[in-house]
């Protein structure tokens, strides 16, 4: 499983796994063939704050974890802290997720 | 089974031990000194009692016997699971905690009494294995059916013989049943989701925070009195803050979710606001238009997309309320009736710059006459797009006063003949050369006379220039390559930005050329040549566009993959071509860096 960069804002990076990023169609779309994204395998997200951009990994980790279990299996809520969830509304409209 | 929810509670909450229902049922066995520990104590005591007496007894009898003891426990757990069962079904799996616990404690008593270890195993297990299954019976069948049931389980620990179920059956029963619980469950889990919209099993990130901003606004404004000022900032200070510049961004993106209500409303409120554009009120009530008008006094410019809730009371507090309003853009506001319009106008007597509707067959030539005679004066935009009760529009030639009119916008009128060469002919004439925006976009009936006649305005002294910014003919299918070549070879345009020509189907290379050679050629930013079928390609060869960003090809037979090629070299900003309907664009275009090519078949997602 090959692992890509997010870089946010101060240049802070987090990885995360190809797979998982994926699951953002526009993560999908930079990491796809004509561009750039695809062999640096590091997305500058400079506009995001760090610790936003953490809890975006972990959505899309979250995400990928539960997209292919069976109807007969629960899968848990994601917690969205309150205070970071317009700034999350925001990132999340952008990446589409 | 049924029976009355509205047993005390009021010592389990007393208790701070206590957390919730399940714990209640604790408390309430506690209180009862119904435990596994005594329950297990008494069986033993009678245990032994009875092997006292029955010394000399076979051991078949004996354990018979074991079987009969067993079940004043399994009536008493019983009792329990009655006086627990008006609970919820988690009281159930916090019974089912209970009974292993019992389980647990007799398994490892069994291990102590060496001498009764395998009867008090087997019995111990088959007794809670036992009571489970038949409580489990009653969740699942209706309550006469459960009673029913519930007899004929007791019947069956006091005739049947316990040994006849295996181990293994019980343990199979016992797994179905659970499952059969969590199924229940999870298909009431996904009946509520269903009830809530909810199809995808994960919910995006975007509505699990719009979720969490709901949530957090109602419950601020709960506990917040509703007359106290700062909850608005409260609201947005506890969700972690927004500039001003976001602040549309945000709109734009509630919009989308089609999370745009009442409750949402209250992050735009009491704000330094002075644009504010939603582009979907559907779900405002004309209770939210009100708040929006009274609490965000800043607002200088306005648009409200898809306002089909805004009511008449709410457009004149819109008048009334905001001060600074100059512009205003409303879609879809069927509500408002002619009487309003009329008296809205009134009150933006004097300051309404720019009105932009669509959308309503209730804007009438009554409407159009009172927006003139009460904000012609100021009026320097207007735009009416789909209006079915508007068909004179020679009331905006007859009315218009302004010498500095600069944007024009009538598309799609309810019937072509409505918009005809004479009216905008008119216009055109009137508004003079300080017109920077026209659309005609879907006013079918105009012919090249309209043409002639914007050139003949746009031209008005010899040698100047236009500064026309934008210019949009969608749809226009009569007018003539000659109209458009004479306009652009008379009329310099250097600040034209935004061009588009979809769906002039007369028009051909010459015509294109024209536009080219003309200074538009420096400035344009987004060009539409769509549907232009008579264009051959020719017309690119004239082309340099040194800022043109977006170009939309589609459905024009000429593209092909050496014309995308070529559309990228000859302009070096271009970022977005479309070739919709281009099937001779293929994936083996050269497709230069930077630029973006759309609707390729080639390209799938």
């Amino acid at each position: 499983m090959s692992e890509v960069i997010l870089v946010s804002k101060s240049r802070v990076e987090v990885p995360i796994s190809r797979e998982a990023a994926s699951v953002s169609p526009v993560l999908r779309s930079m990491l796809s063939n004509p561009f750039l994204e695809q062999h640096q395998n590091k997305i500058e997200l400079l506009d995001i704050e760090p610790h936003v951009l953490q809890k975006v990994v972990e959505y899309l980790e979250y995400h990928q974890r539960y997209m292919l279990v069976s109807e007969d299996e629960d899968i848990p809520d994601f917690d969205i802290p309150t205070e970071m969830s317009l700034e999350l509304l925001l990132v999340a409209d952008y990446l589409n997720i | 089974m049924y029976r009355g929810r509205n047993r005390p509670r009021g010592k389990a909450s007393e208790d701070n031990q206590v957390r919730g229902p399940n714990s209640a049922l604790t408390q309430f066995l506690k209180e009862q000194g119904i435990n596994a520990e005594s329950i297990r104590q008494k069986w033993l005591k009678s245990r032994e009692k009875d092997k006292e007496e029955s010394n000399g007894k076979v051991k078949s009898e004996d354990e018979d016997e074991s079987v009969s003891i067993a079940k004043p426990a399994t009536k008493s757990r019983r009792r329990a699971i009655e006086i627990s069962s008006d609970d919820d079904d988690d009281d159930d799996i916090d019974y089912d905690d209970e009974s292993e616990e019992a389980e647990g404690d007799s398994m490892t008593s069994g291990v102590d009494n060496d001498e009764n270890k395998d009867q008090v195993e087997s019995s111990a297990s088959i007794r809670s294995a036992e009571s489970r299954l038949k409580r489990f019976a009653v969740d699942a069948e209706d309550s006469d059916e459960a009673e029913y049931d519930e007899g004929m389980s007791s019947r069956t620990v006091s005739e049947t013989p316990v040994i006849e179920i295996s181990q293994e059956q019980l343990e199979q029963k016992l797994k179905k049943s659970r499952q059969q619980l969590q199924q229940r469950k999870r298909k009431k889990k996904r009946a509520a989701e269903l009830l809530d919209r909810k199809t995808r099993r994960i919910s995006t990130l975007q509505d699990t925070c719009i979720a969490q901003i709901s949530a957090n606004i109602s419950r601020l404004q709960q506990n917040t009195n509703s007359s106290d000022e700062s909850i608005s900032a409260q609201i947005r200070d506890t969700l972690g803050g927004l500039s001003t510049q976001n602040m549309n961004k945000l709109a734009r993106t509630l919009s989308k979710n089609r999370a745009l209500n009442d409750h949402t409303l209250q992050l735009f409120l009491r704000t330094e606001l002075q644009t504010l554009a939603f582009h979907d009120c559907s779900r405002l009530s004309y209770e939210g238009y009100k708040l929006l008008a009274i609490f965000a006094p800043h607002l200088s410019e306005l648009s409200l997309q898809m306002c089909g809730q805004l009511n008449n009371e709410a457009l004149l507090y819109i008048a009334e309320k905001l001060p600074k309003l100059a512009a205003l853009d409303l879609d879809g506001p069927f509500l408002i009736n002619e009487e309003t319009w009329d008296r809205f106008f009134t009150r933006m007597r004097g300051r309404l710059k720019s009105f932009h509707v669509s959308n309503t067959h209730r804007f009438t030539n009554h409407s159009l006459e009172s927006l003139f005679r009460n904000c012609g004066d100021t009026l320097v935009s207007l735009r009416l797009c789909r209006l079915d009760d508007v068909s004179d529009y020679s009331i905006i030639p007859r009315c218009l006063k302004v010498r500095n009119f600069e944007r024009l916008a009538l598309e799609h009128p309810s019937k072509e003949e409505y918009v005809t060469d004479d009216v905008v002919g008119a216009i055109v004439t009137a508004a003079g050369r300080k017109l920077k925006h026209l659309n005609l976009n879907g006013c079918t009936a105009l012919t090249d006379t309209t043409i002639v006649n914007l050139k003949e305005a746009l031209s008005k002294n010899e040698g100047a220039e236009s500064i026309l910014e934008s210019l949009e003919l969608e749809e226009l299918d009569q007018i003539s390559t000659d109209a458009m070549v004479h306009l652009f070879s008379q009329v310099p345009m250097p600040q034209l930005k935004v061009c588009s020509l979809k769906r002039c189907l007369l028009l051909e290379d010459m015509a294109v050329t024209e536009l080219f050679l003309n200074k538009a050629g420096e400035k344009l930013v987004a060009l539409t040549l769509n549907s232009l079928k008579e264009v051959k390609g020719e017309c690119f060869e004239a082309m340099s566009c040194p800022n043109l960003e977006r170009l939309d090809i589609g459905f024009m037979g000429c593209a092909n993959d050496t014309l995308v090629k070529e559309l990228g070299d000859r302009n070096p900003k271009l970022e977005i071509l479309e070739v919709f309907g281009n099937n001779l664009v293929t994936g083996k275009a050269e497709i230069r860096s930077g630029l973006t090519v759309i609707g390729r078949q080639s390209d799938t997602l």
